[in-house]
C-alpha cells in the first residue's frame, strides 16, 4: 500500500503540474483565437439599436480597448476569481450556466465510456474467439461499420428505432413531465437515489440509455480492435504457453493471465477516447434535447456568445486533463511494473 | 452474504420498475389535465423584460400579464389595463388598471408596478430590451393606485400595440426589488394564469395552474414545455407520443404526420415576413437594378419548391389581415421586365449587374436554398449576385457599421400586425433594422413615426407599403408559416400571429 503510494503521489502531483501549465497555454489560445474571429462582443452584448457611442463606452468598460495581452490578463485573474463573464445571449454568469449544465454531461459521459468499454471488451473478445475461423472477417467487418458511423448518426437511427417505432425509451430531456426534479447535486442519477425516489432513477435512466447508447456504441470499436491486437501481442508471451504446459485452460488463461495484461493498453486508450467522447457529447445533447454542456456550446457558437465559448472551452480542457490523471493513476494501480522499487 | 445483496438489489430493482410503471399509469390518468408541449427554443430570460425573443413570448405569456392584449384576430383587447386613452397628440395616454389582480406571491398589482415596469427599471440603467420600447417615456403619473398617465417625450402611436408587444410584462416592483435581477431569474413571479415550478436551461419548463389567476381559470392545470431545438427530433416526439404538440417541424412532415390516425398537423400564416433587406447604394444604388432584382423573383415558385406552397407570396412589407396589407396591389413577377429594367442601365445576361447577397443558414426554414434560388433566378435576367452566409446575431452588428451587402435575405416577426412595426421600422434609416438609408422613402417613414391619429396613420403606411416597393427600397418574399402537430383531440386557439398558448388548450 505504501509503494502504491509512493507511487502514485507524485504522478498525481506531476499531473497536475503539467495540468495547470497545459490550461495557461490553451487558454491563452482559446483567447486569441475567438478575438481573431470578426465578432464584436461589445456590440453584441449591446440592443439593437444603441449608438456608436454607447458601442465605445461598453468596449472601454469590457477592457477591448485594451492591447490583446493585457485583455487576456483581464480575462485570466477574472476567471480565477471565479468570474467567467457574463453571457452575451443570456445576459446572466457564465460560470452558473456552466455550473448547471456540466453535471448532466459529465454522467452522459461516464455511463457512455461504461457502454463504450462494456461493448468494447465483449467484442474485443469475440473478435480474438473468432480469430483465424470463418467468422473472423465478419467480425472485421462488423467493427469496421461500427467505426464508420458517427455517433449522431446512431443517435438518429436509436431514436426511429427505440423512440418512434419501437416506443420503448424516451429521447428527450432527462426526465418525463409528470415527474419535479430534485436538485441536490445536479447529477440526476444521484439526487433521485438521494431524495429516495428509485421510480425516478429508472426514468432519468431511462432517458440516459439512448443517448449515452449511441456515444459509447460509436467508440466501442476502437476498443474492440485494441484489446484484440493486445491479446494477440501477450498470447506470444512465454508465460501463456507455460501456462498451457500447466494443463491450464483455454478459458482460464484468457480470464486469469491473457486478459489482465492486454487491458493495460486499452485502459490508456480509453482515457484519451474519453476526450473524444466528451466532445462528442455536443451532437448527441441538441439530437436527444439533453440540457448539458454540448448544449450550451452550440447555442453559444450559434449566437457568437465569446464568454460561453471561452469557459465550456476551458470546462472541457479541465475535465479531458482530470480523466486523464485518473487513468494514469488507474494504470499504476494496475500495472505492478511501473510503481517505485 | 452475497445472495442476499444480490437478491436485496433485485428487490430494489423490481421496486424500482414496480414504481416507474405506477408512475407511468398515474401520469396517464392525469394526461387529461395536462399538456406537453415540444417547442424549438428556451425562454432567454426569466426577467420578462430583458430581452425580446418572439418564439419565448407563447411561453411568458401563461407566466406573466400584459397590460393589453391581443385577440385571435390581433385586435388589442384590455388585460391589466382596462381602459387605455392615447392623446390625439400622442404625447401622452392615460391608462386604468384592473383592482382585482394579485402576483402569484399573494401580492397586489397597482399602478407603482405599472410604473416601475415601464419607467423606474430603466431610468436606473438596468440591461432591459424595454429600454428601447419604452425610451420615449419621460415619466409616468400615478393619480391612484389604479390610474396613471404615461408621458412621452415625442409622439408614440403605436404605444397601445407596444402595450401587448415583446416584452411588455409588469413586473413586481417590492418582490423584484427584494430579490433582485438574478433572485427574480431564479424564481420568477408573475400575475398569469401559470406558475413557473421547475425550470431547467436549455430542457424543460413545467408550469402549474394558477388558481387564483383574476381571469378565467384555465383548463389544463400542468404545461410542459420540452425544449427540442433539432426539428427531426420533434417530429419523432409527437409521433412516439412523448409530446402533446409540437411546432415548427418541416413543411413535408406535415403531409407525411396528417396521416397519422391520432394527428392532427396544420400549416399556419402568421404575422412574420420573409424579405430581402436592401441598400440603396453600392451595387444597388441603381433603381433599375433592384427593380429587376424584384422582378426576376417568383415568389409563387420559392413558396412551393421551400414550403408546400403554403407561404403566401407578398408584394408589400405586411401580411394578408393587418391594416397595411394592400390587397389589391400586386408586384409582378416577370422576367421581361426584370430584363427590360437591367438594359436600361446597361445590363444583360451577357453582361450581368454585380452584387452580394447574403442569407442566414438555419435561422428560419429553408433560408439558404432560398436564397440560392434567388441567386438562379437573378442569374437568368443579368443579375450575378455572390452568396454570403451571415449569423443571424450578427445582422444588427453588420448593418450598423453598414457592411451588409446589397440585399439580405431577413426574417421580421411583428405579432401586433401593426404597419409601424412593419414598414415603418424596416424602413426607417434611423433604426437599426432598416438596411435602406436613403430619405426618399425614409422621410416620408419618419414623417408617419409622428402621426398620432389612426386612421391617417394606416393610411399613410399602406401608400408608403406601395411607394417603398415601386422604388426598390424593399422586397417582400412571402408571408411565413408556423406548423402545427398535435393530438388529434387536443384543442388550442389559432392565433394570427403565430402565438401557441397553453392556456387556451383542452382536451376534447
Amino acid at each position: 500500500m505504501v509503494k502504491l503510494m509512493t507511487s502514485i503521489l507524485p504522478l498525481i502531483t506531476r499531473r497536475i503540474l503539467v495540468s495547470v501549465v497545459i490550461l495557461f497555454i490553451v487558454s491563452a489560445l482559446l483567447f486569441c483565437i475567438l478575438r481573431l474571429l470578426p465578432v464584436d462582443s461589445a456590440a453584441m452584448s449591446m440592443p439593437p439599436n444603441a449608438t456608436l457611442a454607447e458601442i465605445e463606452a461598453k468596449r472601454r468598460e469590457m477592457g477591448l480597448d485594451q492591447p490583446l495581452f493585457r485583455q487576456y490578463l483581464i480575462w485570466l485573474s477574472q476567471v480565477l476569481h471565479g468570474d467567467f463573464g457574463a453571457s452575451i445571449h443570456f445576459r446572466r454568469g457564465v460560470a452558473g450556466l456552466v455550473a448547471a449544465t456540466l453535471p448532466a454531461t459529465i454522467e452522459l459521459a461516464l455511463l457512455a465510456m461504461l457502454i463504450a468499454g462494456a461493448l468494447g471488451i465483449a467484442g474485443g473478445l469475440w473478435m480474438f474467439h473468432v480469430r483465424g475461423t470463418r467468422r473472423e472477417p465478419l467480425a472485421d467487418m462488423a467493427s469496421i461499420v461500427l467505426l464508420s458511423l458517427p455517433e449522431f448518426l446512431w443517435g438518429l437511427f436509436f431514436i426511429l428505432l427505440f423512440g418512434v417505432a419501437l416506443e420503448l425509451l424516451p429521447f428527450t430531456g432527462r426526465l418525463s413531465s409528470g415527474f419535479e426534479r430534485p436538485v441536490i447535486t445536479g447529477f440526476l442519477l444521484i439526487d433521485t437515489l438521494l431524495a429516495g425516489r428509485p421510480d425516478m432513477f429508472v426514468n432519468a435512466l431511462k432517458h440516459m440509455i439512448l443517448p449515452s447508447l449511441a456515444l459509447g456504441i460509436a467508440f466501442s470499436p476502437t476498443i474492440m480492435r485494441v484489446l484484440r491486437s493486445s491479446l494477440l501481442d501477450v498470447y506470444q508471451e512465454e508465460y501463456i504457453h507455460q501456462a498451457r504446459l500447466r494443463g491450464l485452460s483455454e478459458r482460464r488463461i484468457l480470464i486469469h493471465h491473457a486478459l489482465k495484461n492486454a487491458l493495460l493498453p486499452t485502459l490508456s486508450l480509453m482515457g484519451v477516447q474519453f476526450g473524444f467522447l466528451f466532445g462528442g457529447t455536443l451532437l448527441i445533447e441538441v439530437i436527444y434535447s439533453y440540457p448539458g454542456l454540448g448544449n450550451l456550446m452550440v447555442d453559444a457558437v450559434r449566437n457568437a456568445d465569446l464568454p460561453i465559448i471561452q469557459a465550456v472551452g476551458l470546462t472541457y480542457c479541465v475535465v479531458v486533463l482530470f480523466i486523464n490523471t485518473v487513468v494514469d493513476a488507474a494504470y499504476v494501480i494496475l500495472n505492478p511494473k511501473l510503481r517505485v522499487a | 452474504m452475497i445472495e442476499l445483496d444480490r437478491r436485496t438489489a433485485l428487490q430494489l430493482l423490481g421496486l424500482s420498475v414496480a414504481g416507474s410503471t405506477l408512475v407511468g399509469d398515474a401520469a396517464s390518468a392525469q394526461a387529461k389535465d395536462s399538456v406537453t408541449i415540444g417547442w424549438p427554443s428556451d425562454v432567454l430570460s426569466w426577467d420578462p423584460n430583458q430581452r425580446f425573443a418572439p418564439d419565448a413570448q407563447s411561453i411568458l405569456k401563461l407566466v406573466f400579464d400584459q397590460p393589453l392584449d391581443q385577440n385571435e384576430k390581433l385586435e388589442l383587447i384590455p388585460k391589466l389595463v382596462t381602459k387605455w386613452d392615447l392623446a390625439p397628440d400622442g404625447m401622452s395616454m392615460a391608462i386604468e388598471l384592473r383592482s382585482d389582480v394579485t402576483f402569484h406571491n399573494g401580492d397586489k398589482m397597482t399602478a407603482e408596478d405599472f410604473k416601475y415596469t415601464f419607467l423606474d427599471r430603466i431610468k436606473k440603467g438596468e440591461k432591459l430590451d424595454t429600454a428601447n420600447s419604452w425610451k420615449k417615456v419621460k415619466a409616468i403619473e400615478i393619480t391612484s393606485p389604479t390610474k396613471a398617465l404615461m408621458q412621452f417625450d415625442s409622439p408614440a402611436p403605436t404605444a397601445p400595440q407596444w402595450l401587448a408587444f415583446l416584452g411588455s410584462y409588469i413586473v413586481p416592483k417590492d418582490y423584484l426589488e427584494k430579490t433582485g435581477v438574478d433572485g427574480f431569474r431564479d424564481k420568477p413571479v408573475g400575475s398569469g394564469p401559470y406558475k413557473l415550478v421547475d425550470y431547467q436551461l436549455n430542457s424543460r419548463i413545467v408550469l402549474e395552474r394558477n388558481e387564483a389567476y383574476w381571469g378565467s381559470k384555465p383548463k389544463v392545470k400542468r404545461v410542459t414545455f420540452d425544449i427540442i431545438k433539432d426539428p427531426s427530433a420533434r417530429v419523432a416526439a409527437v409521433q412516439s407520443g412523448q409530446v402533446d404538440l409540437t411546432i415548427n417541424v418541416p413543411v413535408r412532415e406535415v403531409e407525411r404526420l396528417k396521416k397519422e390516425p391520432n394527428l392532427a398537423a396544420e400549416i399556419n400564416p402568421i404575422t412574420r415576413v420573409i424579405l430581402l433587406q436592401v441598400r440603396n447604394d453600392l451595387g444597388f444604388a441603381d433603381p433599375n437594378v433592384r427593380l429587376a432584382a424584384h422582378h426576376a423573383i417568383d415568389k409563387a415558385a420559392l413558396s412551393k419548391a421551400f414550403y408546400g406552397g403554403a407561404a403566401a407570396p407578398l408584394s408589400v412589407v405586411a401580411t394578408p389581415g393587418t391594416p397595411g396589407y394592400l390587397s389589391d396591389y400586386k408586384f409582378e413577377y416577370s422576367v421581361d421586365k426584370a430584363k427590360a429594367a437591367l438594359a436600361k442601365s446597361g445590363f444583360s445576361p451577357e453582361k450581368p449587374a454585380q452584387i452580394k447577397l447574403a442569407a442566414t443558414n438555419g435561422h428560419f426554414p429553408s433560408d439558404y436554398d432560398i436564397a440560392r434560388a434567388i441567386q438562379q433566378m437573378w442569374k437568368k435576367v443579368g443579375i450575378e449576385a455572390e452568396l454570403e452566409t451571415i449569423e443571424y446575431a450578427k445582422y444588427f452588428e453588420l448593418n450598423r457599421g453598414a457592411k451588409l451587402p446589397e440585399a439580405t435575405l431577413y426574417s421580421w416577426d411583428n405579432a401586433t400586425g401593426d404597419p409601424e412595426i412593419f414598414a415603418g421600422y424596416l424602413l426607417n434609416p434611423k433604426m437599426p433594422f432598416s438596411a435602406w438609408k436613403g430619405m426618399d422613402v425614409g422621410a416620408k417613414v419618419l414623417e408617419l413615426f409622428n402621426v398620432a391619429d389612426y386612421k391617417k396613420r394606416i393610411e399613410g403606411y399602406r401608400a408608403l407599403n406601395k411607394t417603398a416597393v415601386e422604388a426598390g427600397a424593399t422586397i417582400p418574399l412571402l408571408q411565413s408559416v408556423v406548423t402545427v402537430v398535435r393530438k388529434k383531440n387536443l384543442t388550442y386557439t389559432k392565433y394570427a400571429n403565430g402565438w401557441i398558448l397553453g392556456n387556451t388548450m383542452g382536451w376534447s
